[in-house]
């Protein structure tokens, strides 16, 4: 039971993982508390659930053109939302309110579309292996080899290509970055462009698995950004350190108390680590008035 | 005319909800995102007051404001500390945990299945069951912390709040305890907000806790951010508007079915097209930051 649980731990840790790599890639170097981002999350699994099912395309093929749909609506919300704000150099507290609006609206656009209930992709029952005591579907484990061809591929990039470096140095330094005379402009629709690709990307498998609803977004939204806090904010690793302990403190929960207290635990983790270590678990410590 | 009476009833309760959190976002600058989460304990606290205990409603309220109030601390303290988006994160926790619990504690709440048969206000003999009566006190209550409200805006109290909002580090500078000022805001705003929420219980006389989502606490900070943060007109404004909105829907002929979702895809709309023109809001004052 403690086995399986932890094994499902794992398996959703490398979901969140993705999703969280993503929301810290744009969260680190913007700064932006991108909220919409959630959307972005749920509206991919739509453009797969209607390549797949509606238009009746290959499961495969879907897959994909949902992900390019997904990197151009990404690309669309800082093109047409972020970077105005961002020539105005409005402040982050309005960025964030429009962020919102962004996810009100489109959410409600996709609820309107597609109606409220849950869409499930899935082909019937799914395969499953066995591993010692514990139990695997064929998603899960499609999910798992994602993460682990995925998260070394984000690191080679951040590391060693020259983009990878500009988009840490505007982790680090955004004004050196302009003065660099580095376009920034087009280095947000990059950052954008695989912050969106990443969350599509989970997206898609965990709408394989357990399907779609239009309000699951939030939620993945807030662990999210609750596993780059917590991991450490300016830390691109750091990401996915959240999203395991994340992942894995949810399934302890369901061994030792109850499913329904996952979403007191997140939070409850996010206000401990607020008061006791707000710089996360990888994170420098920094003055206040330099945050 | 019982229709306009029960839009009436719920302008009155969200001028309430906006107007208490407008003390946090308008004038201390302080963007709270679980103002529906100090709603439902208010409203939790007197439906269980009074379906259990058979309290009276005027005795039920107070004990639901003092709870809310001694609950805000809960927020306020952490949130001392944190700025930004750390702050609202905080804030959406709060709301979060606080929903959950009204959810999944169901030997209290009863969950899912909330609070039937909730009294309707009486007061020595005389009990405000049909609406014209209901709209009198919630109309009196509005009133009298609009009034209060707007006192509080103008004395130095509220000053130094505006003062907070606009350079914390000058107000700190100046020999103000900012952590005191920005927790007694805190304090008043979800004791006010639980006033809400008792009349709300009392109108309503069934809750349930899909009335106090995040999405609920979403809306109450979308009517003061249209309508306008940091005056006493602004939420006014705001809460007619959003109050008013569905209804101006119906009227156009909008399906039922996707009414709501047209509505908030409106106020999303709205909310980005307002923080890009007009981060103040229609005729707020506070440009928000």
């Amino acid at each position: 039971m403690i086995l399986q649980l932890l094994a499902n731990g794992l398996v959703a840790g490398c979901v969140y993982s993705l999703v969280a790599l993503g929301f810290g890639l744009i969260y680190n170097t913007t700064k932006i508390f991108h909220i919409a981002y959630g959307v972005v999350y749920i509206i991919a699994a739509y453009l797969f659930y209607t390549f797949a099912r509606v238009l009746g395309l290959p499961l495969v093929m879907s897959f994909f053109l949902g992900l390019v749909f997904v990197i151009l609506l990404g690309v669309a919300i800082e093109i047409l939302i972020y970077f105005p704000f961002y020539q105005k150099r409005a402040s982050l507290g309005v960025i964030l309110v429009a962020s919102l609006g962004a996810y009100i609206l489109l959410v409600n656009l996709v609820a309107m579309l597609y109606g409220n209930e849950t869409k499930i992709l899935s082909l019937g029952i799914e395969e499953t292996f066995c591993l010692g005591s514990v139990v695997f579907t064929r998603i899960q484990l499609l999910q798992v080899v994602t993460f682990l061809i995925v998260f070394p591929l984000v690191l080679l990039f951040l590391g060693r290509t020259k983009l990878g470096r500009v988009i840490r140095a505007l982790a680090d330094n955004p004004s050196l970055v302009t003065v660099l005379g580095i376009d920034v402009r087009r280095l947000r629709i990059y950052i954008f462009a695989m912050g969106s690709f990443l969350a599509g990307l989970a997206s898609c498998l965990v709408a394989l698995d357990v399907g779609i609803d239009p309000y699951a977004g939030m939620n993945v939204f807030l662990i999210a950004a609750v596993a780059v806090i917590i991991g450490g904010v300016g830390m691109f690793e750091g990401a996915v350190l959240g999203a395991f302990i994340l992942a894995i403190g949810q399934n302890l929960i369901i061994w030792q108390v109850s499913a329904k207290w996952q979403s007191t635990m997140v939070f409850l983790l996010l206000i401990l680590f607020l008061l006791f270590r707000p710089e996360g678990i990888l994170g420098k410590r920094q003055r206040l008035e330099e945050a | 005319m019982n229709y306009i009476l029960h839009i009436l009833i719920m302008i009155s309760v969200y001028l309430i909800l906006s107007q208490s959190l407008n003390i946090l976002v308008g004038y201390t600058g302080l963007l709270s995102v679980c103002h529906a989460a100090f709603y439902g304990i208010g409203a939790y606290t007197s439906a269980l007051l009074m379906t259990k205990l058979g309290l009276n409603f005027f005795l039920a309220l107070p004990l639901g404001v003092i709870l809310a109030m001694t609950l805000s601390l809960l927020v306020a303290y952490p949130s001392l500390r944190l700025r930004g988006d750390y702050f609202v994160l905080a804030g959406l926790g709060f709301q979060i945990i606080v929903f959950s619990i009204l959810y999944n504690w169901e030997g209290l709440t009863r969950g899912p299945y909330g609070i039937p048969g909730i009294p309707k206000p009486g007061l020595l003999g005389l009990e405000f069951n049909n609406l014209p009566l209901f709209l009198l006190i919630s109309s009196i209550f509005a009133i009298v912390i609009l009034f209060i409200l707007y006192r509080i805006s103008v004395s130095p109290f509220g000053r130094v709040l505006k003062a907070i909002r606009e350079n914390e580090m000058a107000a700190l500078a100046l020999g103000k305890n900012v952590s005191n000022f920005k927790i007694k805001a805190f304090i008043i705003a979800s004791g006010i907000a639980a006033i809400a929420g008792s009349l709300y219980a009392g109108y309503v006389t069934y809750i349930d806790p899909t009335s106090f989502t995040l999405d609920e606490s979403i809306f109450i900070m979308a009517i003061i951010l249209v309508g306008g943060t940091g005056n006493v007109k602004g939420p006014i404004v705001g809460t007619i508007f959003m109050v008013i909105l569905p209804e101006i829907l119906r009227f156009l002929g909008i399906p039922d079915t996707i009414a709501p979702n047209v509505r908030q895809m409106i106020y999303g709309g709205l909310l980005i097209l307002l923080m890009f023109i007009r981060p103040q809001g229609i005729i707020g004052e506070y440009k928000f930051e």
